[in-house]
């Protein structure tokens, strides 16, 4: 394998990685994107529920190759059952989607083909080569074979497990407190509801929650995420979600065809994602929103901002982190309140005992929540329940 | 204390579902996973059973 040069190097397609390779190419950049996986997309490692009023702003074109559903609203249940449902049907809106995730990727990989980026699949990084201090590039394998990429920037977008963030020194380490360990099962012959997504908290999914997402009538991803400070024996994820299931007798008589897991960040926003010819991107900058857990909208947002300056670092000849900066304060710009707000209320209400998830969700039954937006709802608990939220009150 | 015990990863797809939160969670950065298969590097990890914790299926243990 002969050694490759290219001005913007991306590793991982992922909805980032393709997001990130797009927009440098757009901007004029010669792009190679490398995936280690022989598919884009597969084997998916995702719950598969998004929001979608982002799209437009990233240049997503909705397309029914990769929508299941479009969902009108959430429930979130609380221990006992209590129910906050949310419907922003009769607003005239559709709040998000369930997606076919590994369709999703690839649509986005094709995007990116399409805009001139270099797509190299069954490629890994496997190191980071360096000179004067700066990442220019990386050692890579191919079938067995070892050979350089060279690249001024070099961008990281290897995801959740990301080994290219500690490669290049940068802070991505993570506590077993910063940490949910996920699994799903998608099961069918359930009793899910194509309107909602639903969400059940408490210690049936300590420090994280259970979703379910419907895929069609009757087909949902069930799944669950639980923080692993809180786990105690080996396959405790595991048992948490059978359990759950063994006890809604909607889902114990449903049939698991697919079952997937993965690590999900919970972190804070990382103080510095950028160095000296590297950037990182996506769930590899722990831009995961650590009260939801999704990850697909903040990386593609960081994404695109990512590819401008990337392509502006290579015309300007200058890959320093001092440029680099522009990409760092551009997506804090977009995202860093979110995150650190929504970081500081999940801190909360991990410490909250079922009880008190009761009293919150019976309390915003007779509040009017018209759109469905973690802001909306913390506000809402807010009103109700200020001792609950005194310690992010500032960001609400 | 790097001790003596042996970490062993199930990584024929028996209970391993190489979702890759083993890796992303170790703090020595020594996990790694090929597309279905996961490995580590015996000479950095310490034993310290983080992973073990993490794993959702349970599908690694120290003996």
């Amino acid at each position: 394998m002969q050694n490759l040069k290219t001005d913007v190097l991306v590793i991982g397609a992922g909805p980032a990685g393709s997001m990130t390779a797009k927009w440098a190419a757009k901007h004029g950049a010669r792009t190679l994107m490398i995936e280690k996986r022989q598919e884009i997309g597969s084997p998916v490692r995702c719950g598969e529920g998004m929001s979608k009023a982002w799209l437009p702003d990233v240049g997503i074109k909705p397309s029914s190759r990769w929508i299941n559903v479009e969902v009108e609203g959430a429930r979130i249940y609380s221990p006992s059952e209590k129910v906050l449902e949310i419907n922003e049907k009769h607003a005239g809106n559709e709040v998000g989607y369930v997606v076919e995730r590994d369709s999703f990727d690839k649509q986005l990989a094709i995007d990116a083909a399409n805009e001139g980026v270099d797509v190299m699949l069954k490629t890994a990084a496997i190191s980071l080569l360096r000179d004067d201090g700066h990442v220019v590039g990386v050692t890579a394998k191919q079938s067995g074979q070892t050979f350089e990429i060279r690249a001024p920037i070099t961008i990281g977008a290897d995801g959740f497990e990301s080994q290219v963030g500690r490669w290049a020194g940068l802070p991505t380490n993570l506590q077993l407190r910063d940490m949910d360990s996920c699994i799903q099962y998608r099961m069918t012959n359930v009793d899910s509801d194509v309107r909602y997504c639903d969400f059940y908290l408490g210690k049936v999914a300590p420090g994280g929650y259970v979703w379910i997402f419907p895929k069609d009538e009757g087909l949902a991803n069930v799944g669950i995420g639980v923080q692993v400070s809180k786990l105690h024996n080996p396959a405790d994820v595991k048992m948490y979600l059978d359990t759950w299931i063994a006890h809604h007798p909607g889902y114990a008589k449903g049939k698991k065809i697919d079952m997937v897991g993965g690590g999900v960040s919970i972190s804070p926003p990382m103080k510095q994602t950028v160095a000296n010819g590297i950037l990182l991107v996506g769930d590899a900058a722990r831009m995961i929103d650590p009260l939801t857990g999704g990850g697909i909208a903040n990386g593609c947002i960081a994404g695109k901002i990512a590819g401008e300056v990337a392509a502006r670092a290579v015309t300007a000849n200058d890959t320093s982190k001092e440029f680099l900066q522009a990409y760092e304060k551009g997506w804090r710009a977009k995202l860093e309140d979110k995150l650190y707000r929504n970081w500081l209320a999940k801190e909360k209400l991990v410490t909250l005992p079922d009880e008190t998830f009761d009293k919150i969700i019976d309390a915003l039954q007779d509040v009017k929540l018209e759109k469905l937006t973690v802001l909306n709802i913390l506000k809402a608990v807010h009103t109700k329940y200020p001792e609950v939220t005194k310690e992010f009150e500032a960001f609400l | 204390m790097p001790s003596k015990k042996t970490l062993h990863i199930e990584s024929s797809g028996q209970i391993c579902i190489y979702c890759g939160a083993c890796v992303g969670i170790c703090p020595l950065n020594c996990i790694y996973l090929d597309e279905t298969r996961i490995t580590f590097d015996e000479k950095v990890c310490t034993r310290c059973e983080i992973c073990v914790r993490a794993c959702p299926v349970g599908a690694i243990a120290i003996g």
